[in-house]
């Protein structure tokens, strides 16, 4: 059922940067955590590895038959996430589902479900522009598990499904005017909610809500201590595992959300821009790979797995450096978790699933 | 075949996400221009930061130097002391934390955040005291809560121990923590706040020479505050013992004496100008200071009305009384308005100027001659004498002998009491001078106020007939430049009186002692005391008898010995003590006794 012509077409480039950012991502693990218990840099080769295995078992199947059961996995998603809501107490702890050696992040893998169907809802648009029945139940399939992973609480996560809504509407055709108006909506209500609905001590409890246990020393502490270490880099860096901030812990969540502030500090601008350089590489060729899918449902699956690992390599920069709210969102790749590694490669598998049968016969 | 066939037309959505993608690029582009700023244009105020984050520099105090008498006897040391302090940057909780280590050591919560707030300046990182002198129950309990209060941190000190407690405390001085209020004049420079330094006496004077440089340590810290290590230490400088010329024996025995009264003893060496014993009464415990007084207990101790604080010996102002009979003897002798053998007659009373100057004998000594008007003290000879010399004569005669200037010992805060003249009462007083004043100057009262110490120099110039002394307590082998900058000893007395005039005095002041006069309270068997009582009147005796009660007058004794060799000066001042033959002299005789002891 593999054809040799199939493997021929397999982008072993885009794998290539793959496995390479995420062994850099090794590398920082490691001078993060290596003198705290855990072991997650070895951890985190295995997930790298196991990541490697799923994404070419699902290079097997062809994404046109997943699109077909795509309803059903967002099914059996939604129904996980549901159960943890309800059950909360005994199985999850926020948004993690605790198994006896690891623990899974369910909706890591949502987006992969919510990015199948989708492009299978708008497989056969072949409208110039998106109907309001169509932004609405495309409005409505997101929503619910945005909601669902929201609650937990993992506002981050659920903000990266956002990304994926918006980027098919564009490509379904939204109109200049729905767009201004729905950014504008949009900001207003957060406006005018910030300003107006909450009081302060709400907005202290929402923050701790929102944030959970981010902010124990005082507002903004993390996001100081995370420029600290970025700007004490300065162009070299301080050399590896020996950045004060990272080492010393004063920079929070080091191997995980914070990764790029380990970077920043210990290999400086330079490393900073290598990073970004290699990222901006492996985003070129997977947006590139949109036009080397042979039918509409592949586009709009490259367009949505690009946009996914753009915005939350986006976000996370922003973040770690002191230009956007810190919401839980890790760095693509580089942080440690077999979760979103798992996702982001189970993305870039559909990516190259579509480029490699784009000359299949219909 | 033609591709339309098999293949979809999806330029236009193609093209959507190529406007996506550059939008995306151009974000990435963004962010390495943030990048830029905050790594390269920011990079020195992160940096520092960074360093502060890493690094607690903590200061190690230098022992301070010790004080010894002169046959190095300590009388100052340094011993170890606990005390707590607290980390606000390791406060996990600010009002939990001083809840909870209010409650351990005991502090009342007013005090404990007052002391906090004093030290709101420091950074968050310093420790601050709040709590010293710990005993080991408070260390064991600190210790075993570590992991809850990681913010309440046990450290040692030196710490000033006086070991003889109020035992020349005067002398010695007292230490307190700086206040903001200094730090900011910059009197001291190189100290910070919380740093203890001497307030009077020796640790005062001599602060540049007993403080050490303190050493500093500079540690790596976790974000727990938790040490990692040294990375540098500068260690701390001891600072320099000196050795003071005081006599503990001497010094001990003054202390004793004037245990209960109000007053004040010196014993001094006339020729080098060392002092042997300085002691003022009421006194305090040094020790006390060290220890952080709770705000009570200092009000209590200023406001007490002996003002214990107070040193006598040089601040105190008192009338000399008859004990400036000798000032006016040598200076009538060598004015020539006298001469050993004029004879006054005192018939217990004098009438000058419309009123009637009284002898504290009623019934009138008689004729008498000068060594005789000493030797019993007669007020009515003197009155006499002052009218022949006028105020100008006496005022000339006073300052030759150290009154009215600082004796230019080494001790803060010294007074210079006041020698009266015409041009004073018309400058500072705003009235004339009138004839009347002269006649009670001439016995040490009106407005003639002197320190106990000046008489002692008085009677040291005496001594020494006519060369100057400045009395001092740093031993002149501990520094070489330890000396204060005082007059030099000037000898100004022995240029411009003839000796023989020396004589005649010391013998009228050896006669009151060893013939029956007023001093003999103070006969030492063979050691030839030559001295003169006082006994100054607080208001005069006619008011006293009017109010119908007996005032007590301040009671001085001023002598040396040996009358031909002088080796001590001993001034005694006892405050509502009396007659000074009665409660002074005898004082003095056991300083004599006890000098005389120690140096056969």
């Amino acid at each position: 059922m593999i054809d040799r012509r199939l493997i021929e077409n397999i982008d072993w480039f885009l794998i290539g940067l793959l496995v390479l950012n995420s062994l850099l991502g090794v590398v920082v693990i490691y001078s993060a955590s290596h003198y705290v218990p855990g072991n997650y840099h070895w951890r985190q080769l295995f997930f790298i590895g196991a990541s490697l295995l799923a994404l070419f078992v699902l290079l097997l199947v062809d994404y046109q038959v997943l699109m077909t059961f795509s309803l059903y996995f967002y099914g059996a998603v939604v129904f996980v996430l549901l159960m943890m809501l309800v059950f909360s107490r005994f199985i999850s702890k926020g948004s993690w589902i605790k198994l006896r050696y690891f623990q899974i992040q369910p909706s890591e893998l949502a987006k992969i479900a919510i990015i199948l169907v989708l492009a299978h809802l708008f497989a056969e648009y072949k409208r110039n522009h998106v109907s309001a029945t169509a932004v609405l139940i495309s409005s409505g399939l997101v929503a619910l598990p945005f909601l669902l992973v929201a609650v937990q609480p993992d506002l981050g996560t659920a903000v990266s499904f956002l990304p994926l809504l918006i980027g098919s509407l564009i490509l379904a055709g939204l109109r200049r005017n729905a767009i201004i108006w729905i950014l504008l909506l949009a900001f207003l209500a957060g406006i005018a909610g910030w300003n107006f609905y909450l009081k302060d001590y709400q907005k202290k409890r929402l923050a701790t809500v929102v944030f959970p246990s981010r902010d124990p020393q005082g507002a903004g502490y993390h996001i100081l201590q995370s420029k600290i270490a970025i700007g004490s880099g300065g162009f070299l860096g301080k050399g590896f595992a020996r950045g004060s901030q990272s080492q010393l812990k004063f920079l929070p969540a080091r191997h995980t959300d914070f990764v790029f502030s380990v970077i920043g500090e210990e290999f400086g601008f330079i490393g900073v821009v290598g990073v970004l350089l290699l990222y901006y590489l492996f985003l070129w060729r997977l947006f590139r790979s949109a036009g080397k899918s042979r039918d509409r449902a592949g586009v709009y699956i490259t367009f949505m797995v690009s946009l996914m690992i753009a915005f939350q390599l986006l976000v996370n920069v922003a973040m770690v450096i002191g230009i956007f709210p810190i919401v839980g969102i890790p760095l693509p790749l580089l942080s440690y978790g077999g979760s979103s590694l798992l996702a982001n490669y189970l993305g870039v598998g559909l990516v190259l699933n579509v480029k490699m049968r784009r000359f299949v016969n219909i | 075949m033609e591709k339309d066939r098999f293949y979809e037309d999806l330029s236009l959505i193609l093209s959507r996400t190529h406007k996506v993608s550059i939008v995306i690029g151009l974000l990435l582009l963004f962010l390495v221009f943030f990048c830029w700023k905050v790594q390269i244009l920011d990079h020195k105020k992160y940096w520092t930061l960074a360093e502060a984050n890493r690094t607690r520099e903590s200061v190690i105090i230098a022992p301070r130097g010790l004080i010894t008498d002169r046959n190095d006897i300590i009388l100052a040391e340094n011993t170890a002391s606990f005390k707590a302090s607290i980390i606000r940057e390791n406060c996990r909780d600010y009002d939990w934390s001083l809840a909870e280590v209010g409650r351990l050591l005991e502090i009342a919560p007013g005090d404990l955040t007052a002391r906090i707030n004093k030290y709101e300046s420091l950074p968050l990182f310093r420790p601050i005291v709040v709590k010293d002198n710990l005993d080991l129950k408070d260390v064991s309990r600190i210790e075993s809560r570590r992991l809850e209060l990681p913010e309440l941190i046990v450290e040692t000190d030196p710490r000033r121990y006086y070991l003889f407690g109020n035992m020349a405390a005067h002398v010695i001085g007292y230490m307190q923590e700086l206040s903001a209020l200094e730090l900011k004049n910059e009197a001291y420079p190189e100290r910070s706040l919380g740093d203890m330094v001497g307030r009077t006496g020796v640790e005062r004077q001599y602060e540049s020479i007993l403080v050490g440089t303190d050493g500093r340590r500079l540690e790596i810290v976790d974000s727990q505050g938790r040490s990692r290590g040294e990375t540098s230490r500068s260690e701390p400088t001891p600072g320099r013992d000196i050795q003071l010329t005081l006599d503990f024996d001497l010094q001990r025995k003054a202390t004793q004496l004037l245990e209960g009264k109000e007053g004040a003893i010196i014993v001094l060496n006339p020729r080098s100008g060392e002092v042997l014993a300085l002691a003022s009464f009421p006194t305090y415990d040094p020790n006390k200071f060290i220890t952080r007084f709770s705000p009570q207990e200092w009000m209590e101790l200023i406001n007490r009305e002996d003002h214990p604080l107070e040193n006598r010996a040089i601040r105190g102002l008192y009338a000399p009384g008859s004990i400036f009979k000798m000032t006016m003897a040598l200076g009538a002798l060598n004015a020539g308005v006298i001469t050993e053998q004029t004879t006054f007659f005192c018939a217990g009373a004098v009438n000058f100027y419309g009123r009637p100057f009284n002898c504290w004998q009623r019934g009138g000594h008689g004729a008498l001659t000068l060594t005789e008007a000493i030797q019993r003290s007669c007020n009515v000879y003197f009155y006499n004498v002052g009218r022949r010399m006028g105020i100008d004569r006496i005022a000339e005669s006073a300052e030759l002998l150290g009154f009215g200037e600082r004796t230019g010992i080494d001790l803060p805060g010294e007074k210079e009491g006041l020698v009266p003249t015409p041009e004073w009462s018309r400058s500072v007083r705003k009235t004339d001078w009138y004839a009347g004043e002269t006649i009670s100057v001439a016995i040490g009262q009106g407005p003639l106020v002197v320190t106990p110490l000046q008489v002692a120099v008085q009677v040291a110039i005496l001594a020494n007939r006519g060369r100057g002394v400045v009395p001092h307590l740093l031993m002149s082998s501990s520094l070489s430049q330890g000396r204060t900058s005082g007059p030099a000893p000037g000898d100004a007395a022995a240029e411009k009186v003839r000796a023989e005039f020396f004589e005649t005095v010391i013998r009228g002041m050896w006669k009151s002692v060893n013939e029956e006069g007023t001093g003999r309270g103070a006969k030492v068997d063979s050691f030839d005391v030559c001295g003169k009582t006082g006994s100054t009147q607080l208001i005069s005796r006619e008011r006293a008898e009017k109010l119908g009660k007996q005032i007590k007058t301040h009671s001085w004794f001023a002598g040396f010995a040996p009358r031909d060799n002088p080796q001590v000066v001993v001034t005694v001042l006892v405050e509502y003590g009396g007659m000074g033959g009665a409660t002074a002299a005898p004082l003095a005789k056991e300083l004599f006794s006890l000098f005389r002891e120690k140096h056969d």
